[in-house]
């Protein structure tokens, strides 16, 4: 069956059984291979992306319920290198991954809540996010995922000040 | 560069010598083909007494000068979150005299770099590679001059070299410049090596130099690899231990949509798909039933795994332990601990991409073992070695479970039989059920204790499964060895200064695959012997610290550098202050191949819970090349000792693993992470291990402070109010 939909601000179109996941959608039919497979059971939160701004367990989630919708993964957060959004500019500012596996869904999750909360304190974080990290980066992403709110701050300052003048 | 002229006899002859068994490609041929135990026995040597073994010590294997006078350092250890290409691109750029930043690090194949042909593990990359990786690195340095110097016409001596920049007096021009235009090279002596007093970049913080590609989520891993025309493929594993296929009905699987082929030779059962998605529909389509030897039972595990059983070793004996504990048992303290089966988690499954063609196979794996691999491959295929190209990809997590060769054969022949490119990962319920564990073990201490508090003897009995002799040298070697003693049964022996201890291991085997861990016996022995010391010190009535440093204290270095280990600690984690109220504090140290670890760590308990509030780490791991890298590595072990102590456990229900995936296992989260702060001492001015020895003292620590907060005394992992 065609599915059109939007991936990282392009549209897109493909071809497959309704039923596949959106994990592999993604990595395999449009080779983005930040969204990472790690249970297949939308419990360990590697595959998470952005559909329509919420964030999904992608390996749980049927292609066909993104038809029409606008999906963003790690590739689409940033423009390029030298425009990293604020959660992978704390992520390098915090020195956060070891393995790396994980760090995308966690990035996507982190992405989410900093929108949600904008000034999140530990405890919001512990209860917000649920991904499983095995190298225990854990400290750090807490620490990353409050540097990001204070970026996505003084970011928004600015460019609310940009726009009154 | 020109790889022929490199092979000046004389002049490489210094790379030859480096350690006891660092060999050219040719003599570690001869070496390795002298029988399997001599081989364990070398490689079990390689990861523990830390040289190094490689395939070639040519330079230009090591480096390449690349265009934009940057260096490529082809990284014979492998990258599985450690940190390890960001430590030895900073020790290659002391010797380089480039900066960190001009220095990029990739993984050695098996045809343009130097092959590991052990394993990276047992916390040896770094001090393996420290004189090796400045040696080869200080060699090229002087090759490059010695071009520049041709070139100009002036003597190398008067060369200086700063950031990749060679200049003489007004000439002036990069290592790039040079390497292109020079077909000769000349491999001098191995120049002497910078000291520690001079060193530009080892000590300094440092982050990672993975992080771009990381925070970008670039395709680094090996399941992230593609070919053209790859298709995906699924293997049948069975579900229970050890089932055997008595028959099979594939006919559903074979017209499910997307699929290729249905193989079926010999034991190796695989669908083969045009995606992963219709590959796991397929193979769940597959009608099979098993022979099961025997329905084995978690008591059954717990039984086989036990003090009595099976042969003994001993490794360690002074004075008469066993006799002074023996000759009045009734009169000894005695206490056993128990740790589980445990699965390593890691996140990326294991999985190979394989191409093979009539003459070659192209390998892309993520592994801990790529000369392993490599040699598996060639074999199952009846290729040279050479035909093998064997692509090392950055690994989702190693902790031991790449320390195999896992399905490349596998995928090998797949792609062999398809004729095309093949992309075979486990799913995560293979990767739980079909897999490598951490055997269970099981402890009994005994101690002696005099008429003044003073203990005269302790005797420690671990009983282990092998993890690491029989997968790596058979059967033979392991009863020739009697146990392992080396992987399995490290850290039995006792680090404390009583004039009568022993330490036996005894050799059970479970009926499934057992193998290495974060740590290997460092896990369960420190766990039992650190638990069994502070249940000692309550006993006889002395403070932990005091108890341990009276034992630990002596004319050696290392008696010096435990106790800067305890008192900084003592110090550091605020144990003389008053106790918070509701809060327990417990202690444990490990020495594991010479770095100290310690921990003090305090806990609350709620509802039956056991939270961990702090954790205050001390560790001497030698020489700091990377304090940040330390610093990751220390806080990575501590969540994963936290994990591992509170909440994992690998049972056996009916025949097979009862847990299929993470909700039957969780692991910590970022709800459990505490407030941790990690000391570093450099006690020594070598470097020693780091990624494994700071996780030793988590779980008896937290058992500790269990006890200091409760009265209840939690012998067995995972640790469970009662």
């Amino acid at each position: 069956m065609k599915i059109d939909f939007e991936i990282n601000g392009k549209a897109t179109s493909v071809d497959v059984d309704p039923q596949m996941p959106l994990l592999w959608v993604v990595r395999d039919e449009l080779n983005l291979k930040a969204t990472k497979y790690g249970c297949g059971k939308a419990m360990c939160g590697a595959c998470t992306l952005h559909v329509d701004g919420d964030i999904f367990r992608s390996c749980s989630l049927a292609v066909e319920y993104v038809s029409g919708k606008s999906v963003t993964t790690l590739e689409g957060l940033s423009k390029n290198e030298g425009h990293l959004h604020p959660v992978q500019q704390a992520w390098i500012d915090e020195n956060v991954p070891q393995c790396g596996y994980c760090q995308p869904g966690f990035m996507m999750a982190a992405a989410k809540l900093i929108t949600v909360i904008p000034n999140p304190t530990d405890q919001d974080i512990k209860a917000n996010i649920s991904n499983i990290c095995r190298c225990g980066t854990h400290p750090r992403i807490i620490k990353a995922i409050k540097r990001a709110a204070q970026i996505q701050q003084t970011t928004t300052l600015i460019s609310d000040g940009k726009a009154k003048e | 560069m020109e790889k022929q002229k490199n092979e000046g006899k004389s002049s490489r002859r210094k790379f030859l010598q480096t350690g006891a068994i660092i060999l050219g490609g040719t003599i570690v041929a001869t070496y390795l083909g002298r029988g399997p135990l001599r081989r364990f026995a070398a490689e079990t040597a390689e990861s523990l007494d830390t040289p190094l073994l490689v395939s070639t010590y040519k330079p230009d294997f090591w480096f390449e000068v690349l265009t934009d006078n940057t260096i490529l350092l082809k990284s014979p250890k492998v990258e599985m979150g450690q940190g390890i290409f960001t430590g030895l691109a900073m020790l290659a750029a002391e010797e380089l005299e480039v900066s960190v930043s001009q220095i990029r690090v990739e993984h050695a194949g098996s045809s343009n770099g130097p092959m590991d042909l052990t394993l990276t593990g047992g916390s040896s990359s770094t001090s393996s590679l420290y004189v090796p990786i400045r040696e080869v690195a200080a060699t090229m340095r002087e090759m490059l001059k010695n071009a520049a110097g041709k070139y100009w016409n002036v003597q190398p001596g008067s060369i200086n070299v700063k950031e990749g920049i060679l200049t003489s007096g007004k000439n002036s021009m990069s290592y790039a410049e040079i390497s292109a235009l020079t077909k000769d090279w000349d491999v001098p002596d191995t120049p002497a090596l910078k000291s520690v007093s001079d060193f530009k970049y080892v000590g300094t913080n440092v982050k990672r130099i993975d992080l771009i590609p990381k925070v970008m989520g670039k395709p680094i891993f090996g399941i992230d690899y593609t070919f053209p025309d790859m298709v995906y493929a699924l293997i049948l594993q069975s579900p229970y231990i050890n089932g055997t296929i008595k028959s099979l009905d594939t006919k559903k699987a074979a017209e499910s949509a997307g699929v290729i082929k249905v193989i079926e030779e010999k034991d190796l059962v695989a669908v083969v798909a045009k995606t992963r998605y219709a590959a796991e529909m397929a193979l769940r389509l597959i009608e099979a039933d098993w022979d099961i030897p025997r329905k084995w039972q978690q008591a059954d595990f717990e039984q086989i795994v036990k003090v009595g059983n099976g042969n003994a070793v001993h490794i360690q004996d002074d004075g008469s332990a066993e006799s002074l504990i023996n000759e009045n048992p009734g009169s000894a303290f005695r206490q056993e601990y128990r740790t589980p089966m445990a699965a390593h988690a890691q996140m990326e499954p294991n999985g190979t991409v394989a191409w093979v063609e009539k003459d070659s196979a192209k390998i892309v794996i993520g592994t801990q073992m790529p000369g392993m691999v490599a040699r598996a491959v060639a074999k199952a295929l009846d290729l040279d070695p050479e035909q093998v190209n064997l692509q090392v990809a950055y690994s989702g997590g190693g902790f031991g479970r790449r320390g195999m060769v896992n399905n490349a054969v596998h995928a090998a022949i797949i792609s062999k039989l398809i004729g095309k490119p093949v992309h075979v990962f486990n799913t995560r319920e293979q990767e739980f059920q079909n897999a490598v564990y951490r055997p269970n073990t099981h402890h009994v201490l005994e101690a002696k204790i005099g008429q003044g508090g003073e203990i005269e003897a302790i005797v420690h009995n671990q009983a282990t499964p092998d993890t690491l002799v029989e997968a790596f040298a058979g059967s033979t070697a392991l009863s020739l060895l009697g146990a392992d003693f080396l992987s399995s049964g490290h850290g039995a022996g006792l680090i404390y200064n009583i004039k009568n201890r022993a330490a036996i291991v005894w050799q059970n085997k479970l009926p499934v695959r057992t193998g290495i861990w974060r740590s290997v016996g460092m896990y369960p022995n420190t766990f039992a012997v650190e638990s069994f010391m502070n249940e000692l010190a309550v006993k006889t009535g002395k403070d932990p610290f005091e108890m341990r440093i009276v034992l630990l204290k002596g004319t050696e270095k290392v008696n010096e550098r435990y106790v800067h280990v305890l008192e900084t600690l003592r110090e550091r984690s605020g144990w003389d202050s008053p106790k918070p109220p509701g809060k327990g504090r417990g202690l444990a140290i490990c020495n594991d191949r010479k770095t100290i670890a310690a921990a003090v760590i305090e806990v609350q308990v709620i509802d039956k819970r056991i939270k961990i509030i702090k954790v205050t780490n001390v560790i001497d791991a030698g020489l700091s090349i990377n304090p940040e890298g330390i610093r990751q590595q220390v806080e990575g072990c501590v969540m994963m000792g936290i994990s591992s102590a509170l909440y994992e456990e690998l049972t056996v229900k009916d025949g097979q693993i009862a847990a299929s995936n993470y909700h039957e296992y969780p692991l910590a989260t970022l709800a459990d992470t505490p407030q941790i702060e990690v000391i570093i001492l450099q006690g020594t001015d070598q470097p020693l291990g780091v990624g494994e020895p700071p996780i030793e003292p988590i779980a008896p620590a937290i058992a500790a402070a269990v006890f200091d907060l409760t009265g209840q005394n939690l012998r067995s992992l995972p640790l469970r109010i009662l």
